[in-house]
């Protein structure tokens, strides 16, 4: 047990470690340096000398590796992701801890309606294989998973925002709403229902599918017929021996899956400008601020390894066979 | 080695694709898949019979956003170019950048499931680790950050292959993203399959370490490698759709992706332009669903006890 955990976290840092390099290494092969491009492209107002002073003064003129290397890991560790290039000299950490709420709000709630419906329209389907509620929910899901969410969310705001008018289809409030008020949160909340349901619909699909696989292969186990043969009911059946046995794989997935969830949140925000990570990735990517993007990138990474991290201990305590 | 050939004669073969053929074509989902896909690819193989050149604001024909009529099928566009035409031509790009970056993949994906499988030890465990951090990082968000710094390295002037720069390197990264999964299949294929007597045979024989890999080995991966590449395929059209939508994509060539995010920056959704989003997006949705009916029924096929999707 203990050797398997060392290895879990043998590999976690390893993939942590792999993050920082490829996020150190990658944005020094642009070209272009620093110095020059923060005194402006004025070369000829400019003396070397001045150059030569600002390079000292953000460490470029010290050896790539160890010392800038060095200098990325413990500023990274310290929480200090840099400048950006765009919003004039705030800094990274900054932009990003005011954009997160947004996203962990948009997420967690898209999560949370995507697990309930989806894992129960899952088991209920595998559970009465090849059904008509099983064939129906197979069908749609398998179409859900094969549809960008983006694409989902652009469909709702032309149906509910645009021809219906009943829900807004941009931004987090209203203009002009008031602050601190009841009316505000409301608003909010108004503005919050498209982007989820488009990536909750995106995430409903692949947990259908997962789940009806899951519960039709615990379905024809011998514990099952053992079950059936000491006189229980179906639903006691299903509550006591299948769901349990079946929820093994989706908690992993669910835990695995939060890279895809991320990248699909971070198109449906730049659909209905949410104001997430996903509207600062793409004011990043169209600015080309390169410092900006090497934070979400390290967020994404150190969130997707931790994730992964998770599931794979959980799986062991879930998991009697692996415990042992 | 040459009396191992002779076995599988002709015949036996012919049978052999015969059963494979009839088991595949057994699933409703496959055929639906087949019908789509060959659709698609006879519509990108001539967009310029079918719907003439790529319109362009210069050359363009129609009003502005106008909904579908006679003259112009599924409607125009922001600057009056005919949505068909556009979404016809975005079949071409988009299925090349999915099936080549597909391509790389599975190269890479072999590659590195094949040798650490059969060699094993050192090498096993530390291709299984680069294999391990492409399995944990999402092609996307790899895809995103590495983008645009090649891009800005290479600079975005002539075209590569007949590509764009950035389509070029879009279908580039994805392709050397996105093969983890086939890696660990392939590889857990490999080490039962090294053990099997032909390969002692082989390597009794004098073969070499290359030579029974791509000999004897790689046929043998051929099932598990096609059934993940069809799912490869799905996941990179998705990729590309994402990347190009945040507007990495190239506007003069553009796949289906590029002309959501056209579609996205001319306010087509509050304009209610329901033809000019929705046509570039059912068809990534028909194509990648295709896709993932095909994937499902090869692997039906190959290994009727396991199935990874209904």
């Amino acid at each position: 047990m203990s050797r398997r955990i060392g290895r879990i976290l043998l590999r976690a840092v390893i993939t942590l470690v792999m993050v920082a390099i490829l996020n150190f290494g990658l944005f020094r092969v642009i070209p272009g340096d620093p110095a020059s491009l923060l005194l402006g492209g004025a070369r000829t107002s400019v003396t070397d000398e001045q150059i030569e002073a600002q390079r000292q003064n953000w460490g470029l003129d010290r050896p790539l590796f160890p010392d800038q290397a060095l200098d990325y890991l413990s500023a990274t560790l310290q929480g200090d992701l840099g400048y950006s290039f765009k919003f004039r000299g705030r800094h990274v950490a900054d932009l990003i801890l005011e954009r997160l709420p947004a996203t962990i709000v948009l997420v967690g709630l898209a999560q949370f309606i995507a697990i309930l419906c989806g894992v129960m329209l899952g088991v209920y389907a595998g559970w009465r294989r090849g059904g008509a509620v099983d064939h129906a929910a197979t069908g749609v899901s398998l179409a859900l998973y094969s549809t960008p969410s983006f694409w989902l969310g652009m469909l709702l705001v032309v149906i509910f925002s645009t021809a219906l008018g009943w829900l807004p289809g941009y931004g987090a409030y209203s203009p002009g709403a008031n602050v601190g008020s009841l009316d505000l949160a409301l608003d909010y909340l108004r503005h919050l229902a498209l982007p989820v349901t488009a990536v909750a619909l995106g995430l409903i699909g692949q947990y259908v599918v997962v789940a009806r696989a899951a519960m039709s292969d615990v379905v024809t186990e011998d514990y099952m017929v053992t079950a059936r043969a000491k006189g229980l009911t179906g639903g006691q059946m299903l509550m006591r021996h299948a769901f349990r046995n079946a929820m093994l794989p989706v908690v992993t997935l669910i835990t695995l899956n939060l890279g895809y969830v991320v990248a699909g949140a971070i198109t449906v925000e730049a659909v209905f400008a949410w104001p997430g990570i996903g509207g600062l990735t793409v004011e990043a990517l169209n600015a080309r601020d390169y410092p900006v993007l090497q934070g979400i990138f390290l967020l994404l990474g150190v969130s997707i390894v931790m994730a992964n991290l998770i599931a794979d201990l959980a799986y062991g305590l879930l998991d009697p066979r692996v415990r042992q | 080695m040459s009396k191992s050939t002779i076995r599988y004669s002709g015949r036996t073969r012919a049978r052999a694709i015969k059963t494979f053929l009839g088991q595949f074509l057994g699933y409703g989902g496959a055929q639906l898949g087949l019908l789509c896909l060959v659709f698609f690819l006879v519509t990108a193989a001539m967009p310029n019979i079918l719907v003439g050149p790529l319109q362009t604001a210069i050359n363009a024909t129609g009003d502005f956003l106008a909904p579908p009529s006679g003259q112009h099928l599924l409607g125009t566009d922001e600057v009056g170019r005919d949505v068909l035409n556009l979404v016809v031509h975005g079949a071409r790009i988009s299925l090349t950048i999915a099936l080549l970056a597909t391509v790389i993949s599975l190269v890479v994906g072999t590659t590195v499931g094949m040798t650490a499988g059969y060699f094993g030890r050192w090498v096993d465990v530390w291709l299984m680790r680069l294999t391990d951090f492409f399995f944990v990082m999402p092609s996307f968000v790899l895809a995103l950050v590495i983008t645009p710094v090649v891009l800005e390295v290479m600079g975005r002037g002539r075209e590569i292959l007949g590509f764009r720069p950035s389509l070029f390197v879009i279908l580039v990264v994805i392709g050397m993203t996105s093969w983890a999964f086939v890696a660990r299949v392939v590889r857990s294929q490999t080490l039962s399959l090294k053990e099997r007597t032909f390969v002692d045979r082989a390597r009794v024989a004098g073969s070499s370490n290359f030579s029974i890999m791509v000999r004897h080995i790689l046929p043998n991966l051929v099932p598990q490698i096609a059934a993940n590449g069809a799912l490869v395929v799905a996941g990179a059209i998705y990729v590309e759709t994402s990347l190009s939508f945040l507007g990495l994509g190239d506007p003069l060539q553009p796949s289906w992706g590029t002309l959501l995010s056209l579609a996205q920056r001319a306010g087509a959704a509050s304009a209610g332009a329901w033809w000019y989003l929705g046509a570039p997006g059912v068809c990534v949705l028909t194509v990648s669903l295709s896709f993932v009916l095909i994937g499902n029924a090869l692997d039906d096929t190959f290994n009727p006890r396991r199935r990874v999707i209904p």
